[in-house]
């Protein structure tokens, strides 16, 4: 039976060509739709994540409580052995250490007197090592305006306005002067290896990204970091699991009464974004919601449209002795089977325009001149496990829906009269 | 009325004898601490949230308004040098080798984690002309008699308008300089542990430093070597002798 | 006059699919209205407290000010001049003085700006009234929620606080944080405390100065004179103009899809509809009907589903929007952490100016979609079809 109706949807192109292409475009939309209105929703989590939160964090518990301080004096040490011992426990994520720091920009004239400073804040990633996680999760080489990556300890990367505002150019030699980890003043000299721009308009302003370990020589911080970020390998945070990796970390450092001792958080409960993340998984959950049913719709009609067409064929068909059940129930596995096939290669469709546009973004830039947010200037699809179910509640359920009463029809009628409409 | 007269006249007259025996005591003190060019070698204690740190370093010292620090360990600080003249403070790093001007909110940093700031190690005015003094009496500390004098700004840009302190009746020697904001809270607490009788000088060789609204013990300051009256070049007090 | 009336008759007789049409469309007209709204909302929400709490009807800026630039706070005060201060005898300004200092809490150092402000002052809603001094040498403090956040300060704590007077004396003080105010604006509460002006003039040695001169709403700025420049409202809310303005552009391709899925349902519709009505179609032309009057009449029946969608909109989106516009959109807790000034609860705006511009863009679009399936008219040769012959 199926062999029959496969055979006749593939011969007839307005029985199977048309209805397909129509799950098919609906399913695609909804799933891009989907996912983008995610990534919409997820832009400032994300980038938060990135530059900030990592999906979970391990720091001091003094270095906690103070963090809107960045206070280096609290950090963490013996950091490889943190690191070895996190890598094996939780091979699962991408553990990286990370140094934030705030000081000056001092750039020297020609015989080396100061000639301008500015106020910098930065983070300092592994840019040096070999593995490349820093620079996968920050997209760096990619925000490269001129110049290029770095490669040695202490080329730093510094944010275009910043750029612009100092008067230097790649290659200029700048110092940076902070705190170390001891308290001391440091002056310590970077070469600009390379302009970012984040496309974060709150960080193109005054921000440097240098590698991590120069900024351990410069800050006297050997073997030590700031913090110690988490992100999940496929960079989508995870509540769930997220809170099981702190539960399981906090269990083996209990030792409240050391300040110094290390803890993470997870995403969540850093700086209020629980709250935000719930409200983006609402707010897309509507959309998602609002669309779908406009997608149904659509694709109920076009089922409703296809089997209205049919009503001459049906005509001949129950002439020819086939039962009206019968027909009916050809009529819907039909559906089902262009309704899998749309939406099959919808998803497929879908899942790709979605990838490419997670990957490659739609860049905004022009909108976001002059502000100071941490927005990023790139929107981003956002592809979850979701996105690959979400186009099938349309693309199977309302086409069968649509030919199912479209469908009932043919029991209203009596054989003469469809047979009648044959000739329409 | 008379007899009203007469009293407030004798507490004046008293008051005055007492500020210029306050005058005559400060004047001695910045006699036994005032030397032209002196050389020394110290050794700042600092006891952090997590660790204690020993930073040694050499000056050379000329009157009130020129030094030049040099560090010498730990290793990390080795080099970095400072010179101070006047309101002027240049920091080199041998890191950058780079000479940076402090100023701004960066003097308000502290220095090299002790509970000094930069700000503070420019703050030593002459006490005999930028204060008025009087004696609030006598009392004892770490078993030397003293005398307790107030001190008042004179000019409205001394940085710390009230400052009390105990000074050594005998040997002239500031114990301990309690430092007041604008208001009356207490800032700074300098405090002397030890003095040594040195080229014919007393002198404090163990002081404690404390930021009074800070937590901890506060920074010590150990005078490992002093030698008064030494040789110093001119080009010493220069900012290219910082880069040498 | 008949065209019209033809088609929508013919619409709306149309059944059950062009009800289906017609609500997909009005499901697009209502989503838009309801974004568009949440992000006018949104932008009136964060504007409106800006300006009540911060920015009144414009500032002065005394030269050299720049709030991007600590660097320039140290030195950005400066005497009122007379024009302002008649300003501000009349309530229609009020003056506020920027300054430096740091705050000690369980033994660490932190910078933090502190602001003078005027308890009596009406221009913003900041709630200086409490600022007054009670004489009992100490000096009360307002903070914003985030700073108590971050400084762990809570209501009733005596903090000390330590700067340098214009003169370079050292100065410190206790205060006490009187109230911890709950406001969405950022630029009142991060890493700074608030105190009375007069206090802070005379503990930073700074007499009748000040650093920002904010002026009362619909008020017009005149030339205040030397050192101090009039900042307008548009270039004060730049900021937020543009959050706002990133979030319309990520959501605008939601509007192109939807608006795209409903085009579908009406292309579709009218595709089908001509195939399978060409013998009336025919019928009508044998009987003297241009063909232009019959694209019109199909072009027509397309729109109709707008007049259809409309009337579906209008029965539930009206209340829905309605609802939303009262009830709100609750905005949890540390929203206002990333982006701007938002409130707890975000009410949408719908303004008819908003509702206009939906129906006729998307009566537009209609009416292109209805009409480039209706030109296969132009092809159909009436002889042929009613003799039973196909396209």
């Amino acid at each position: 039976m199926i062999k029959f109706i496969l055979k006749g949807l593939l011969r007839d192109r307005s029985k199977f060509l048309f209805p397909v292409l129509t799950v098919f475009s609906g399913v695609m939309l909804t799933v891009f739709l989907y996912s983008w209105m995610n990534g919409v929703m997820t832009e400032i989590i994300r980038t938060t994540a990135h530059f900030q939160t990592g999906h979970v964090k391990i720091t001091t518990r003094a270095y906690a409580k103070e963090e809107a301080q960045i206070p280096n004096d609290l950090a963490l040490t013996d950091v490889d052995s943190l690191l070895t011992s996190v890598r094996l426990q939780f091979p699962d994520i991408y553990w990286v250490p990370r140094i934030r720091f705030s000081g000056l920009i001092d750039v020297p004239d020609e015989k080396g007197e100061t000639k301008k400073q500015a106020p910098v804040f930065g983070i300092a990633v592994d840019l040096t090592g070999k593995n490349e996680t820093e620079n996968k999760i920050l997209d760096i080489e990619n925000k490269i305006v001129s110049g290029r990556m770095a490669v040695k300890p202490f080329d730093i990367l510094v944010s275009t306005l910043l750029v612009e505002k100092l008067g230097i150019t790649v290659g200029d030699n700048i110092t940076l002067i902070s705190t170390t980890m001891n308290g001391s003043l440091v002056m310590w000299n970077f070469i600009v290896a390379g302009t970012v721009n984040f496309g974060i308009s709150g960080l193109d302003k005054s921000f440097i990204i240098a590698d991590f370990s120069g900024m351990q020589k410069a800050l006297d911080m050997e073997n030590c970091a700031g913090e110690i970020l988490g992100f999940f390998k496929n960079d989508l945070y995870q509540k769930e699991k997220s809170s099981e990796i702190a539960l399981a970390f906090n269990s083996n450092y209990n030792d409240k009464n050391n300040e110094f001792s290390p803890v993470m958080t997870t995403l969540y409960n850093q700086n209020d974004l629980s709250s935000i993340i719930d409200m983006a998984s609402k707010f897309t959950g509507i959309i998602a919601f609002i669309f779908i049913g406009a997608m149904s719709v659509v694709l109920w009609n076009s089922g409703l449209l296809s089997g209205l067409r049919r009503y001459g064929e049906f005509g001949v068909r129950l002439a020819m002795g086939e039962t009206k059940k019968h027909i009916y129930g050809s009529l819907i596995l039909e559906s089902l089977i262009t309704g899998i096939i749309g939406s099959v290669i919808g998803t497929i469709a879908g899942l790709a325009i979605g990838y490419y546009l997670e990957y490659k973004g739609i860049n905004m830039a022009s909108m976001f001149k002059n502000a100071t947010l941490t927005v990023d200037n790139v929107i981003r699809a956002d592809v979850t496990i979701y996105s690959y179910f979400i186009g099938f509640i349309p693309g199977i359920c309302a086409t069968i829906l649509g030919s199912a009463i479209s469908g009932i029809n043919i029991f209203k009628r009596n054989t003469s009269q469809l047979f009648k409409e044959l000739e329409a | 009325m008379k007899m009203y007269s007469f009293t407030v006249a004798v507490a004046a007259l008293f008051l005055l004898n007492q500020q210029q025996d306050a005058q005559n005591i400060i004047k001695k003190v910045e006699k036994n601490r005032y030397s032209d060019n002196k050389y020394v070698v110290s050794t700042m204690i600092i006891h952090g949230r997590r660790a204690v740190r020993k930073i040694k370093a050499k000056s050379w010292i000329k009157g009130e308004e020129k030094s030049f620090t040099e560090y010498i360990s730990p290793a990390r600080e080795r080099g970095t040098k400072m010179l101070k003249i006047k309101d002027n403070l240049w920091m080199y790093s041998p890191s950058s080798d780079r000479i940076i001007r402090i100023s701004g909110n960066m003097l308000r940093q502290s220095l090299m984690g002790s509970d000094l700031t930069y700000e503070d190690m420019m703050e030593d005015p002459v006490i005999s002309s930028h204060y008025s003094s009087v004696i609030l009496g006598d009392t004892i500390i770490t078993n030397r008699k003293c005398w307790k004098i107030k001190l008042k700004a004179r000019t409205e840009d001394v940085s710390y308008k009230k400052r009390i302190i105990l000074v050594d009746k005998e040997r002239f020697v500031i114990l301990q300089d309690e430092r007041y904001a604008k208001s009356g809270t207490l800032l700074r607490k300098v405090s002397v542990k030890k003095m040594e009788f040195i080229q014919g000088k007393w002198i404090a060789t163990h002081i404690i430093f404390k930021d009074m609204l800070k937590r901890g013990k506060g920074t010590e300051f150990i005078i490992n070597e002093i030698k008064y009256n030494v040789k110093i070049p001119s080009y010493r007090f220069s900012k290219s002798s910082l880069k040498r | 006059m008949i065209i019209p009336v033809f088609a929508i008759k013919n619409t709306f007789r149309a059944g059950i699919k062009s009800w289906l049409n017609a609500f997909v469309l009005s499901l697009s007209i209502v989503s838009i209205i309801w974004l568009q709204g949440l992000y006018k909302g949104m932008y009136d929400q964060g504007t409106r407290a800006m300006i009540d709490a911060e920015l009144g009807g414009g500032q002065y800026w005394v030269e050299g000010y720049d709030p991007y630039d600590p660097f320039s706070i140290e030195d950005s005060h400066g005497k009122i001049t007379h024009v302002l201060s008649e300003m501000i005898k009349e309530k229609s300004a009020a003056c506020i003085l920027i300054a430096r200092g740091m705050l000690y809490k369980q033994g660490r150092m932190y910078s933090i700006l502190i602001k003078g402000i005027d308890p009596e002052q009406e221009i913003l809603s900041i709630p200086s009234g409490i600022l007054k001094e009670k004489n009992n040498g100490i000096i009360p403090a307002l903070i914003g929620t985030r700073m108590a956040k971050n400084s762990g300060l809570k209501k009733g704590d005596i903090f000390t606080v330590q700067w340098k007077d214009s003169k370079g004396v050292f100065d410190a003080m206790n205060f006490q944080v009187s109230e911890v105010m709950k406001t969405t604006v950022q630029n009142i509460d991060n890493n700074q405390i608030w105190i009375s002006l007069n206090t802070m003039q005379k503990i930073f040695n700074m007499h009748s100065e000040a650093t920002i001169v904010t002026i009362k709403k619909d008020i017009k700025p005149v030339n205040a004179g030397l050192n101090w420049e009039f900042k307008n409202l548009d270039f004060l809310l730049q900021d937020m103009k543009t959050l706002v303005q990133a979030k319309t552009a990520g959501a605008s391709i939601l509007y192109i899809i939807l608006i795209f899925l409903a085009m579908i349902a009406v292309f579709d519709t009218q595709t089908l509809s001509i195939f399978k009505r060409k013998k009336e179609i025919s019928t009508l032309i044998a009987m003297g009907m241009t063909k232009n009057k019959v694209i019109a009449l199909f072009t027509l029946e397309g729109m109709a589903y707008d007049i259809l969608a409309v009337i579906i909109a209008a029965i539930y989106g009206v209340p829905l929007l309605i609802f939303t516009a009262v009830k709100g959109w609750k905005m949890p807790a540390g929203t206002d952490t990333y982006g701007f000034a938002l409130g707890d609860v975000l009410y949408p705006v719908y303004s008819l100016n908003l509702v206009f511009w939906t129906l006729l863009f998307v009566f537009i679009l209609t009416a292109i979609v209805s009409y480039v399936p209706s030109r296969k008219i132009a092809k159909i040769e009436p002889a042929k079809i009613l003799r039973g012959s196909t396209f």
